[in-house]
């Protein structure tokens, strides 16, 4: 039978193409790039060939398949981000890591409809790192990121850049999203009941190799699964230098054989090929077999919903191939990387406690929840004062291994129970790892951006259970943006020219408006633009709408007020 | 887990004033294997060329292929020259191909009927393309993606199921692809019983209005 033939061929995994040198891998897939200040993101539905048979139902971003591109950010520039919904469901965009206003912050708040426009912005603040942007709908995460909704971010600053560090993108500076997938009999992704995947995805390639050159090479790797925690490692057992964690450079190089790197998580290493012959190859392996129960891929079972083929078993991330080295090749590692200064415990003002609860099994199992509350989106967990630095303390007497993560801030771990903080941590995190039985205590200061209404959130990373309510959401307050005491009148603004077919401006009633937020609706309340905190001098875009009755809806900032004008597209 | 409709109608009223969606939408289940044999009530539904039509327009069909499809699926366009093919093969064998757009259009605008026109005219559908607005034939037959393929079969005067899945299982290429719609056609027109008769939809997820 043809179709017997046909099937048994190799798997050409269609949007990468395959490498002839060694059949039994695929060519690792390098995401494009985009960089400059204003950013377009198309986010679509798809599909990709992950396996011998029927094609495998994906998101994409802009022209991927899985998996977006990855978005060059220079430090205090301004960033605009256009995003576009083109899935088949609403989603929203979380900008992973970036310090910036929580109506920016693509959290569950900023829900973005099929078809709607999100226009956040912001001035990036962030050291040079690796950061990554990804869905956020709340019980919705876990499905699309398992469809491969998602892409990074890489900070450069000035500081970095003067650094002799490898950093030509995709030649000595790669890229490396891990995560596992597991497939139907149809091959769909499975996205419930489903903690770990059977396959390995790296950069959505599987069994993936890729040519590196003769000299220090940096590998980007970023933990984006669902629970799974992957302890890296070289199959020759080299020592490799951690360069940075999730929120920058750390002061000295790190050198370790193995590290673990937990769900969100994000670190930058060196690896000295220099000394390694031309056509030699090594695998990059996580070496996750032999964990004590509650590491997250450490069950024994191979199927069911905490079973999976990878589970406590050494398996390969990336075969790499050495290859020429190149010209201007990194030879050696800078000793001192940065000068970061860190808070201290003692420079905190307010300590909070978070707990891990919940998650038990049994007939009577709930959800694993922070505090025994599972996460609502109209309940304001914490509120933070802004400017305030704060201790807070993580404890997971609980069954299992987590990843507790924050926006809006860079934190320092400044302990943990059982063990000193490790070295491989000791710089700037947005997500740390949270084994059984232990406690961590970070120190974060809550600044520049506060805000009466938008939260920010902090969850467990394991999309499956953030999506079972284990996140909280904390407003930062600043004296003078707290909820009103005193009724303010809202006043009045105008929209002209009106009827406009190119642009519209906003007149205000009162100097003391600000637009907060716009919503631009068409005659059947679909919404076309979400514009948070919109600048609005030079006037609205609306040359892309199609002649018509639209509805502006604008929340005033002080009062958060909202007014509804109509115009006219003509 | 929380209901996610129940999610996203806290949100919307929460944050109604801050301008995020107004809709609920839900998922569903049900059991595939349960529908095999499940009646299905006749319909009416406007089709692209302005007529509208009913399984009683057809006296002398023994059965239907039933398509679920829409107009922006990417995994749905992949059918396109496929339908055309099924209803040409089956047309004339008393087993007519009816394909169905129960889109949510307030979700998602590019499935409006004017798109369906355009897309009909402009893939020279051989078969009716109908606008299935208000949700109520897709939620009798339960489809969940598009496309979602159905064979319906007259016995005793009503109308039954007999298939219910993919059309086949390779939407990139139908030459190596197992002929799941065909092949129960076939079945079905010889007298047998369907030896496959649930397989699993692949594409867009269909939500439905509440």
């Amino acid at each position: 039978m043809k179709k017997n033939i046909l099937n048994l061929a190799i798997i050409v995994f269609i949007a990468f193409s395959s490498n002839n040198a060694n059949a039994q891998y695929n060519t690792l897939w390098i995401p494009d790039t985009l960089s400059g200040t204003h950013f377009e993101l198309t986010l679509k539905d798809t599909f990709a060939q992950f396996k011998t048979g029927n094609q495998t139902i994906s998101a994409g971003v802009n022209n991927s398949k899985f998996w977006g591109p990855t978005l060059f950010f220079n430090k205090e520039d301004t960033v605009y981000m256009k995003v576009k919904n083109k899935l088949n469901d609403s989603t929203t965009l979380h900008w992973h890591g970036m310090h910036l206003p929580a109506v920016m912050d693509g959290g569950p708040h900023q829900v973005i409809p099929p078809g709607t426009i999100w226009q956040p912005y912001w001035k990036v603040t962030n050291n040079a790192s690796t950061y990554w942007y990804h869905p956020h709908l709340h019980t919705m995460t876990q499905e699309q990121l398992t469809k491969g909704l998602g892409g990074f971010i890489i900070v450069r600053d000035q500081h970095e850049s003067s650094l002799a560090l490898p950093r030509s993108y995709g030649v000595d500076d790669i890229p490396l999203v891990l995560t596992s997938r597991r497939y139907n009999a149809s091959n769909a992704f499975v996205t419930t009941k489903c903690s770990y995947g059977d396959y390995m995805l790296t950069n959505g390639t599987p069994n993936a190799q890729t040519d590196l050159p003769k000299q220090f090479v940096r590998l980007r790797i970023l933990n984006a699964e669902m629970e799974r925690a992957y302890n890296l490692g070289f199959s020759d057992n080299r020592t490799f230098y951690i360069i940075a964690t999730d929120g920058g450079l750390v002061n000295t190089p790190v050198a370790v054989t193995k590290v673990i790197l937990a769900v969100g998580e994000r670190i930058e290493i060196l690896v000295d090929l220099s000394n390694d012959a031309v056509g030699s190859s090594l695998d990059l392996e996580a070496y996750n077999s032999g964990f004590a129960i509650g590491f997250p891929g450490g069950e024994p079972g191979t199927t069911g919903e905490f079973g999976s083929l990878l589970n406590n078993t050494t398996f390969n991330l990336l075969h790499i191939n050495v290859v020429a080295q190149t010209n201007n090749a990194i030879k050696s590692i800078p000793s001192t990387l940065a000068n970061n200064t860190y808070w201290t415990a003692a420079d905190a003002t307010v300590s909070r406690t978070i707990k891990v609860t919940d998650g038990n099994p049994g007939p009577n199992s709930k959800p694993f929840s922070l505090d025994s509350q599972p996460f609502d989106l109209t309940q304001i967990n914490n509120t933070v004062n802004l400017n305030t630095i704060e201790k807070w303390t993580i404890t997971n007497n609980n069954v299992f291994g987590h990843t507790f993560h924050i926006h809006d801030v860079e934190f320092k771990i400044v302990s943990r129970s059982g063990s000193s903080v490790g070295n491989y941590e000791a710089g700037w995190k947005d997500v740390l790892y949270l084994p059984r039985n232990t406690s961590a205590t970070f120190v974060a200061k809550f600044d520049d951006y506060s805000d009466s209404i938008h939260p920010f959130m902090y969850h467990c990373h394991f999309s499956n259970h953030e999506d079972g309510g284990m996140m909280g959401q904390f407003v930062v307050k600043s004296s003078t943006t707290g909820i009103n005491k005193i009724e303010e009148e809202l006043n009045d603004f105008s929209i002209y020219p009106n009827p406009s077919s190119e642009k519209i401006y906003i007149k205000f009633g009162s100097p003391l408006m600000q637009a907060y937020y716009i919503k631009i609706n068409n005659s059947f309340g679909r919404t076309i633009y979400m514009l948070p905190r919109p600048q609005l001098q030079n006037g609205i875009d609306i040359s892309n709408l199609s002649p018509g009755l639209y509805f502006l809806q604008l929340t005033d900032e002080k009062t958060k007020g909202t007014i509804t004008k109509k115009f006219i597209v003509e | 887990m929380m209901n996610r409709a129940r999610a996203l109608t806290l949100f919307a009223l929460t944050f109604a004033t801050i301008g995020l969606a107004g809709f609920t939408v839900a998922g569903f289940k049900y059991d595939r294997n349960n529908i095999i044999e499940k009646t299905i009530s006749d319909f009416r539904l406007k089709n692209v060329d302005g007529s509208s039509i009913s399984l009683s327009d057809y006296p002398n069909a023994k059965g239907f292929i039933i398509i679920f499809t829409c107009n922006h699926c990417p995994f749905a366009k992949l059918y396109t020259k496929r339908l055309n093919k099924l209803s040409k093969m089956f047309d004339s064998l008393g087993v007519p191909l009816l394909a169905i757009n129960s889109m949510d259009t307030a979700i998602y605008e590019d499935e409006n009927f004017q798109k369906m026109q355009e897309i009909a005219l402009a893939e020279k559908y051989n078969f009716p393309y109908l606008y299935d607005n208000m949700q109520t034939v897709v939620k009798d037959f339960k489809a969940d993606h598009t496309p979602h393929a159905f064979i319906i079969w007259k016995e005793n005067e009503v109308w039954k199921i007999k298939y219910s899945g993919a059309i086949d299982d390779n939407g990139q290429d139908p030459e190596i692809a197992t002929p799941f719609i065909s092949d129960a056609v076939e079945e079905l027109l010889q007298g047998k019983k369907v030896a496959k008769s649930v397989t699993s939809s692949v594409g867009c997820r269909i939500f439905y209005r509440k």
